[in-house]
């Protein structure tokens, strides 16, 4: 039995990128970026009730099956942004004591940020149960990591903590841009062929576009909050951002092959 | 269990493997694991073809007379109107009926726990078995649908007679790991913390040894297999929280051992 295979190659490109940005340099200016939409501070929920309800009485005969591809995409996709989340969660966890201690007025907005991480993380979490993706295997490595890095960006003050947020959110900004990009190829395929994109991939990405944006407000909080004055800025964002490729690449690589190989 | 009788059988299958020409690979695509499963996409073709699930489905009822062997396969592709030739069409011999075996007897375990927890997958509040409860249930279901052909799966049992054949480990493998981790998502389980990994690694173990326990079961209904079943689920629901929380332990140490210190007043 052959898979069908039609338009993986977009899939593999994205899948790709990573990999080539991770060689180059990453030591150089870029952290503001323009992004395909944001939302306002005020209407960037919380969300810890995602995954809507499945409907399967709705089932519509114009709908192709995914591809082995596509599933390993996904799969991969809902994985890596679980770990990322959980570091997520664990950077602020153990910013927060030091950076409040110093500075209390940080208090509401590390309180704010906290949350909407966390509910990223139940989102993942639950998309994963729900859809029999195998969890992130390195669970206790990304913690080990996101705790230690958000505690010694903390303790070095509140710039640095701050430069850790922007290179944090910037990467994971892009990585969240990567994997709407490659889901609206998938629908664009789709549509051309005469086939329906089914609703539940439509609400993914929706789900991707306002985690994108929560994570981009968190970037700019920390612009706000002289991110920029941590010095020597350029090493400590440039190093945070070539760990976060790191960990995107290990997690999407490593990850994907440790069981298909087997 | 006969220890010694599996170690002569690895013994030979390993030194036949040395003399033997280049084994055939498991064609791939039915050795990938299902990931990403989706409610509103159909779901990708199944592991056989209509023309393989024709001969197996009829060779599989001469499965008890004859065992998982070429000669079943021979009298099933007749059954079902083929020439003696077509199981041709079946490149991995008696293996894929005992992959076929395996693949309907855990697709059969949905339904199955529909009718009885009376719920959908998700499982809604209808139900009052616990997790543990329905796997134990769920895992017991999927021994006893192997009572029809038990006199024969001990020589076709994966951890047995398909050492034989290194190449369809990997198989045998992935259909232990797609069967305990059906039973976990049937069972309503939804964490998604490194016990995934314990739970179902724990679960795999526990059903490969109660199968062979029960090859050599005599007991009226497998009263005693149950029981060893039933054992071996409580040892690991002690264990497995331990190796879990070893697991869970690196990583909350780390953001716990912080706030431990904190608790102690140092100013961290
Ligand atoms: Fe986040
Ligand atoms: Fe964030």
């Amino acid at each position: 039995m052959s898979l069908p295979r039609i338009k993986t190659c977009a899939v593999r490109q994205t899948l790709q990128s990573p990999l080539r940005d991770f060689l180059l340099p990453a030591l150089s200016q870029p952290t503001r970026r323009q992004f395909l939409s944001t939302t306002t501070k005020n209407n960037a929920t919380v969300s810890s009730t995602p995954s809507p309800s499945t409907d399967p009485s709705r089932s519509q005969p114009k709908r192709k099956p995914l591809t082995q591809e596509q599933r390993d995409f996904l799969s991969s996709a809902l994985r890596v942004n679980q770990a990322g989340e959980l570091a997520a969660t664990l950077i602020y966890t153990a910013q927060t004591p030091p950076l409040v201690n110093a500075h209390p007025h940080l208090r509401p907005l590390m309180a704010h940020m906290y949350a909407q991480e966390e509910g990223h993380f139940n989102t993942f979490n639950s998309l994963i149960a729900k859809h029999r993706v195998r969890p992130t295997a390195l669970y206790p490595l990304w913690s080990v990591l996101a705790t230690g890095l958000g505690w010694s960006t903390a303790v070095m003050g509140r710039e640095a903590a701050m430069a850790c947020t922007e290179a944090v959110e910037t990467e994971i900004g892009d990585h969240y841009n990567n994997q709407i990009r490659t889901l609206l190829e998938m629908f664009e395929q789709w549509e051309t062929e005469g086939y329906e994109v089914g609703k539940e991939l439509q609400d993914l990405i929706t789900t991707l576009r306002r985690i994108r944006d929560e994570e981009l407000e968190h970037l700019d909080h920390a612009v706000d909050n002289d991110a920029k004055k941590a010095e020597p800025h350029w090493l400590l964002t440039g190093v945070i951002r070539l760990g976060c490729r790191g960990a995107i690449w290990v997690s999407e690589r490593i990850e994907q092959t440790q069981i298909t190989d087997l | 269990m006969a220890p010694s009788r599996a170690t002569t059988r690895l013994a030979t299958a390993l030194l036949r493997q040395t003399t033997q020409p280049k084994l055939r690979r498991p064609s791939p695509s039915s050795t990938l694991p299902r990931t990403y499963h989706s409610y509103d996409h159909p779901p990708p073709p199944g592991v056989f073809s209509p023309a393989e699930k024709a001969i197996l489905s009829a060779a599989y009822k001469h499965v008890p007379e004859h065992g998982f062997t070429q000669h079943a396969l021979t009298l099933g592709a007749r059954d079902a109107g083929y020439l003696d030739i077509s199981t041709n069409l079946l490149p991995e011999g008696p293996f894929s009926l005992i992959r076929y075996h395996l693949v309907t007897k855990r697709e059969a375990l949905a339904p199955w726990a529909k009718a009885v927890f009376g719920e959908g997958e998700q499982g809604a509040a209808a139900a009052p078995l616990k997790v543990p409860e329905k796997v134990e249930r769920l895992t017991w279901e999927r021994l006893l649908s192997n009572a029809e052909v038990n006199h024969r799966w001990q020589e076709a049992s994966p951890a047995l007679a398909v050492m034989a054949q290194p190449s369809h480990i990997p198989a045998s493998l992935q259909e232990l790991a797609l069967l305990a981790d059906e039973i976990y998502f049937l069972s309503g389980d939804k964490s998604v913390d490194p016990s995934w990994y314990t739970k179902r690694g724990s679960l795999s173990v526990i059903y490969a040894s109660s199968e062979l326990f029960m090859t050599n079961d005599r007991s009226p209904g497998y009263g005693e297999t149950r029981a060893f079943l039933q054992r071996r689920l409580d040892e690991t629901s002690t264990v497995s929280g331990t190796l879990g929380s070893v697991a869970q332990w690196v990583g909350f140490t780390a953001s716990a051992g912080l706030n431990v210190l904190r608790s102690k007043g140092i100013r961290i």
